[in-house]
């Protein structure tokens, strides 16, 4: 199978001893005047599968839309295999784009193509095989995540949680280096959740790819996640650093303790007293 | 919340920095319209561009998209561009036929369908039809596609979004309108023939002789070359409300309002401008 065309570091059996795929320097993420985050910065390296985490509206998902090149940050760099994304010119940035793969949180099938064409398109663009091989990569990944059967069928005709899967196939296709996961389990049932749990964590297994996660679901992240970064909206910039277990166990932050332990923050509305 | 807060916003509503804000909202007005404007005009010049790089191979063109959107504006387009162009010849005829016929002058309500239709009104009716389903289609399609975030995940993979999803339908409806114009201006020709027979009495063979003699292949072509400017105008402004829709069901309804309308204001706005420019060439 060829290899997706961004040059990065070999994948190592131990999460988080690779050299970083992604790299984010002093990210400051703008709509217009408004400012959403600044000075977000972390390193992914291959094999890590990496949580973003904050509340909701705090910019998790922006934060994704900037690293692969669908937003451009209003200050600080994104680095893709060591290099800058936004210095390049057009092609530059396309090479590095074909690096990443992308599972939406609607998983963003193309509703008029079926799962097999919604799963080659990314090949045909992305890598050198002819159709025979397309077809047979669409295959092998359509079984890894148990929907071979359905490769004829229309996103119309799945379940929300087959099209995830779907879209999860259509993201690691290629075998990018650094695959963008935005909300997987979302609208999914605790088995359904834990099926695409298993599923990421043996992506990065079985290709050592870096896994950037941004999920709000608390047994998902402690499950899966090696490493991660926690937004504040108030603050609008990082308030916590480390895997989702560490800032379960020692985060002080009262936004951080909050969300891990699933409690109120001390200043919500309805902590009076019964 | 508090009474006083309540009583702070009123204030601040009311002062005379809410009313020194006002005018300034007209220059950023202007500037978003001129925005969009200068928007619209690199949408419009990505059309050749992206032609040029297809036709240089440099380029995946979506064929079975193209076939598809095709057969949407041809043949799925045939029986209400038939409905509404034979109303509109009869119609012709019919308030033709009233005037005409004070002056003994019936015969030549031929004259009148046949001129109209085929100048005028096959070309315009045909897209004002395409503009409300076909144009409506495109627009609701599009950006169904932006907020199910199927455009962002094209841009991932590097693909030209206008390229891959305007260009077919551009090139599809603005090759397609020269045939349903045609198709038009025979079912007008029809409307105005059953009027003309069945209410005036006038011979089918006298109605359609009468019509051949009036008839030359300068009106075609200016309606030819009228519904070719349309359909790519319907379809660009369709492509482009639909790639410009807001992430949400309100913008997949703004985005296929706002196509239908600048695509039917469009459309008569460019007929005058024919008018004016066939007058000038003495057409």
């Amino acid at each position: 199978m060829p290899a997706a065309t961004l040059a990065l570091p070999a994948p190592s059996d131990r999460p988080g001893s690779g050299a970083p795929v992604l790299e984010v320097r002093g990210l400051e993420m703008r709509f217009g005047d408004r400012l959403v985050q600044q000075g977000v910065s972390f390193t992914v390296p291959a094999s890590t599968i990496f949580a973003i985490m904050g509340v909701s509206g705090c910019g998790k998902s922006t934060l994704l839309r900037h690293v692969i090149g669908l937003l451009e940050p209003a200050g600080g760099q994104v680095l893709l295999g060591g290099t800058s994304y936004w210095d390049g010119d057009d092609a530059a940035r396309r090479r590095l784009r074909t690096g990443c793969g992308m599972l939406f949180q609607s998983a963003a099938l193309w509703s008029s193509m079926t799962i097999r064409e919604n799963v080659c398109l990314p090949l045909e663009q992305m890598t050198d095989m002819d159709q025979r091989q397309r077809d047979a990569r669409a295959t092998e990944v359509l079984q890894w995540v148990e929907l071979e059967a359905f490769a004829a069928f229309y996103p119309a005709d799945l379940s929300g949680g087959m099209r995830k899967r779907a879209g999860l196939a259509r993201a690691i296709g290629a075998s990018p280096p650094l695959l963008l996961l935005d909300e997987p389990s979302s609208g999914l049932d605790p088995i359904g959740s834990r099926r695409l749990d298993d599923l990421i964590l043996d992506v990065r297994q079985r290709t050592g790819a870096a896994v950037v996660l941004v999920s709000h679901e608390l047994p998902s992240l402690l499950a899966i996640a090696d490493d991660g970064i926690f937004l504040d909206a108030d603050s609008k910039c990082p308030i916590g650093h480390g895997s989702p277990r560490q800032l379960l166990e020692s985060g002080t932050n009262p936004t951080v303790k909050a969300f891990m332990h699933r409690e109120r923050l001390p200043d919500a509305p309805g902590k009076a007293a019964p | 919340m508090p009474v006083q807060q309540d009583a702070a916003i009123v204030a601040a509503v009311a002062t005379p920095d809410r009313k020194r804000a006002a005018p300034v909202r007209v220059p950023v007005a202007l500037a978003a319209f001129l925005a969009k404007g200068a928007d619209a005009i690199e949408f419009l010049g990505q059309i050749p561009l992206s032609t040029a790089a297809l036709l240089a191979a440099r380029r995946r063109f979506p064929l079975r998209d193209f076939i598809r959107v095709t057969m949407q504006c041809s043949a799925e387009a045939l029986l209400i561009v038939l409905v509404v162009n034979v109303l509109v010849g009869a119609i012709l005829a019919f308030v033709g036929a009233v005037q005409l016929v004070k002056f003994g002058a019936g015969i030549y309500v031929a004259d009148l369908v046949g001129i109209a239709v085929s100048r005028e009104m096959a070309a315009v009716m045909t897209a004002v039809v395409m503009a409300g389903r076909t144009g409506a289609s495109f627009a609701a399609e599009l950006a169904t596609m932006q907020t199910n975030e199927e455009i962002d995940a094209l841009s991932v993979l590097g693909l030209d979004t206008v390229a891959y999803l305007a260009l077919p339908r551009v090139l599809a409806l603005t090759l397609v309108m020269p045939l349903l114009y045609l198709y038009g201006c025979a079912a007008g020709l029809l409307g105005g023939l059953l009027v003309a027979s069945g209410m005036m009495n006038l011979a089918p063979s006298a109605y359609l002789d009468r019509t051949v003699e009036a008839l030359n292949a300068t009106q075609f072509v200016l309606g030819a070359s009228k519904s070719l400017s349309f359909g790519f105008l319907v379809a660009m402004t369709a492509c482009w409300y639909g790639l410009h829709a807001d992430r949400s069901a309100a913008g997949v309804g703004q985005a296929t309002t706002g196509a239908v309308v600048a695509g039917i204001v469009g459309v008569i706005a460019l007929d005058a401008v024919f008018a004016v420019c066939a007058n000038a060439l003495g057409w």
